[in-house]
């Protein structure tokens, strides 16, 4: 999952949507998000590349909008609603993820065993693989 | 003609020297001592060759050292001759016989000398506001330095450059003196002289003077006419105190005078840095004045002998009292410090084996000799000393009545040397010698903490405290080639591996503006560690920790909240001992740890490494564990400081975040001290944050 930055990026991603939870006065989404590029990438437990600076799941709130969404904690977020999120602070990136004026977020995320998956179906059209319940997600090969 | 005046008087003054240096040496052959005269000797000779340089120099830095060994070679002087004159007077009253109700106090029992040794003197400033911050005014520099004086031994530090940029003045010597007595005295003073333009005294015929001051500015025609004149300004260089016995010979250059005194005694002796007050003389018309605060700062600490040193040793039979009656153990018996080390053979006592049997020694103890054993030839000493609440006596066997009494000597000298040093005797203060080192390059300006710390205004600010404070640590350490780091990286460094933890400083990650969480939140995380310090980054790879364990914030974290109180071009003398734990008793770490334990947990989320993969979070991290997490804490550590390598997974210190809403003992801190946590945690990209959305 390691990219030369300013190279076009290749990766499995899936999508997930997540609607916000209003909690009194805040939308929480129930996960907890690690990295950056402000941040030192040698203490990502869950990246594979220790130099990769992107913006990684490192919780998710069981029984949370997260977690029903399908959201699992080590994935890499990669879009949020668009925004990219290889490349962001991790200031900036808890910023796109709480704006208080949307009340669903989109992610595009990849994790490694996504990338597994379509490599042992062997190139086999996507819609063979298990679809996921309770979201709606697609996995698609996107080039960013 | 007045040109001839001054230089009959500068003859007659160098006749009058003359005389009195032969008057001096005949004294000296007198008494017989050659020691003195020889330093004598050799002080006039060091004398004699910073005039001549003096003269000949051109620059001002040279002509201000040079004048500083002057300084420091008349104060010798002075010393070696009022000792000497005392030595003679002694033994005119000797000869004198001496009357019954002249005789000493019967216990005519002298305590144990000891190295004294002082460091990290700082003396801060006070400048107006306007001459600080606004830059107002011509900048007026002053040469600093400190002469320090006990008994016989006279040591001077480094001369300093002091202007208004300076919020303090910082000697980094460490200066030890090794011959001191109980009740000695310290003294501290503080010299200074106005470095600026050239105001050779002495030469500028008065006519010309006159003229030259008239025609300047009133600010600087008036330090000039001060330079000028020794008038009410600039006290007699020694102090005024002794009456002279040689006239300083007036030389042109710069001259030193008084600016402040101190006189540090045993009470103000510390394993620690303590502040003092500080007797100013002179007054703001002076030349060479600067605005002191009226105190200063420094750390005295003092080890006497009996603490360094084997006061007694020998042959003896123990047995302890409640043991088995019957049996005498033979031990080689040292006494040193605060206790009686027993060793099995002789050779393991230089051998660093460890004492077979170890009695207490200390003010509690009680030893007292017990009657003519028939059994055996020689007396019992016992001695008991009380362990909480029990009492346990330990009974010494001797060879013979001599030795019994020669250890009872050496017992009631040791518990007199005790009873004298005091503080001292209750644990070994560490002195730290200063390795001997080339002088450290002159640095051009020594620029305080404010103007170093340049914290680019970027929204990022990539360049945190933290990174300026360890590009500085690493300036400093290749300035300096003692390789000691400054004060407050001693506060990194680790004491010992089995040291309590140093709580390095907390990371926070920053709470999304929402308020407390609802309970359901919360993770199923065992109330794992409440305290657990997390690892945060170090200040830079070079200070390596283990941090055990986190927690008791006992010993002082670093904080660069508040602005460093103490300059970091200091030497630090290593304060703890490394048997003891000792807790640092820097008054700004006492209150920040206090600070801290307070405020912690709670709300704020900390953490820097992060999470484990769920099923190793659950078991439960003792929260004092100082067991060997090391491999833990080293590689949580490693994994700190140099930002690569690791692995991942060993990383789960479990010092994952009981973020915010942990319920449990924690409060959440007040906003303030949040948003500051927030705030460094976020500026320090040695950290990886986690926050919660």
């Amino acid at each position: 999952m390691s990219f030369v930055p300013g190279q076009p990026v290749t990766a499995v991603v899936q999508r997930v949507e997540i609607q916000k939870l209003c909690q009194g006065e805040n939308l929480i989404l129930g996960f907890s998000i690690g990295g950056g590029i402000d941040q030192d990438p040698g203490q990502n437990p869950f990246s594979e590349d220790k130099s990769d600076k992107g913006i990684y799941v490192t919780r998710i709130t069981p029984g949370g909008p997260a977690e029903s969404a399908g959201l699992k904690m080590g994935d890499k977020i990669m879009q949020v609603n668009g925004w990219d999120m290889t490349m962001v602070t991790h200031d900036q990136a808890r910023k796109k993820l709480t704006k208080k004026r949307e009340d669903v977020v989109r992610l595009l995320i990849t994790r490694k065993s996504l990338e597994e998956a379509v490599k042992h179906s062997k190139g086999s059209h996507p819609s063979h693989l298990p679809a996921q319940t309770n979201a709606r997600t697609t996995k698609d090969r996107v080039v960013l | 003609m007045p040109t001839d005046k001054y230089a009959d008087m500068e003859e007659k003054l160098w006749i009058l020297e003359d005389l009195n240096m032969m008057y001096i040496r005949q004294i000296a052959v007198s008494l017989q001592d050659s020691d003195i005269q020889k330093k004598i000797d050799h002080e006039i000779r060091m004398r004699d060759g910073a005039c001549k340089l003096l003269a000949a120099c051109s620059q001002r830095d040279q002509a201000l050292e040079a004048a500083k060994s002057l300084q420091t070679c008349s104060t010798r002087i002075m010393a070696y001759m009022s000792e000497l004159q005392r030595m003679k007077e002694a033994q005119v009253m000797q000869n004198v016989p001496r009357r019954s109700s002249d005789a000493g106090p019967m216990d005519d029992r002298l305590p144990c000398k000891g190295k004294v040794a002082i460091s990290d003197l700082r003396i801060p400033l006070m400048w107006k506001d306007t001459e600080y911050f606004k830059n107002k005014g011509e900048l007026h520099r002053c040469a600093v330095f400190c002469l320090l004086q006990l008994g016989g031994e006279i040591f001077d530090t480094d001369m300093v450059i002091v202007d208004r940029t300076l919020t303090d003045i910082c000697f980094d010597n460490t200066i030890v003196f090794s011959e001191a007595s109980p009740g000695f005295e310290l003294r501290v003073e503080l010299y200074s002289c106005c470095s600026e333009d050239d105001y050779s005294a002495g030469s500028t015929p008065r006519k010309l003077a006159s003229k030259l001051s008239s025609s300047l500015g009133r600010s600087a025609g008036k330090k000039l006419r001060a330079a000028m004149e020794p008038g009410a300004c600039s006290p007699v260089s020694n102090g005024g105190a002794a009456p002279l016995l040689l006239p300083v010979p007036s030389v042109p250059g710069p001259k030193y005078h008084l600016l402040a005194h101190a006189t540090l005694s045993l009470s103000h002796v510390q394993d620690s840095f303590r502040t003092h007050d500080l007797t100013i003389s002179g007054n703001e018309e002076c030349s060479y004045w600067l605005p002191l605060y009226g105190s200063m700062c420094c750390r005295l600490a003092a080890q006497p002998h009996c603490m360094t040193q084997q006061m007694m040793g020998g042959w003896l039979k123990v047995k302890q009292c409640g043991g088995d009656p019957k049996t005498w153990t033979k031990v080689y018996a040292v006494l040193k410090a605060t206790s009686l080390f027993c060793y099995q053979r002789q050779e393991d006592v230089d051998a660093n084996v460890e004492p077979a049997l170890t009695i207490g020694i200390n003010k509690e103890t009680r030893i007292r000799a017990s009657e003519k054993d028939p059994h055996s030839k020689g007396q019992n000493i016992c001695i008991s000393n009380r362990y909480g609440g029990e009492e346990v006596t330990h009974t010494l066997n001797t060879e013979s009545r001599e030795d019994t009494h020669s250890w009872m000597e050496a017992f009631w000298q040791h518990f007199y040397d005790m009873s004298q040093w005091k503080q001292c005797c209750d644990d070994l203060m560490k002195i730290e010698l200063p390795s001997p080192r080339k002088p450290a390059p002159v640095t051009p300006k020594q620029g305080s903490l404010y103007h170093e710390m340049v914290i680019e205004s970027s929204d990022d600010l990539s360049s945190t405290v933290s990174d300026i404070l360890a590009r500085r640590m690493q300036e400093l350490e290749l300035r300096s080639q003692l390789g000691t780091s400054p004060t407050w990286m001693s506060v990194f460094e680790e004491n010992s591996p089995k040291s309590i933890g140093f709580p390095v400083r907390p990371c926070t990650s920053r709470l999304s503006g929402h308020s407390p969480h609802s309970p359901h939140r919360l993770p199923p995380r065992s109330p794992a560690s409440p305290h657990r310090c997390p690892q945060p980054g170090l200040l830079s790879s070079d200070a390596s920790l283990t941090s055990d364990s986190d927690s008791h914030c006992s010993t002082s974290p670093c904080s660069h909240r508040h602005g460093w109180p103490e300059p970091s071009s200091n030497f630090s003398l290593l304060s703890s001992s490394p048997s003891r734990l000792r807790p640092r008793t820097l008054s700004l770490d006492a209150k920040l740890s206090t600070l801290r334990g307070r405020g912690y947990g709670g709300g704020v989320a900390f953490q820097c490494s992060c999470q484990p993969p769920s099923s190793s979070l659950l078991a439960p991290h003792p929260v004092s564990s100082r067991s060997p997490l090391s491999q833990r804490s080293t590689q949580t550590t490693l994994s700190c400081s140099s930002s690569t390598s690791s692995s991942s997974s060993s990383n789960s210190e479990g010092s994952h975040s009981p973020e915010s809403s942990e319920g449990g003992p924690f409060s959440r801190p007040s906003p303030a001290r949040r948003s500051l946590r927030n705030l460094r945690a976020r500026l320090d990209p040695r950290n990886w944050l986690q926050s919660q959305v």
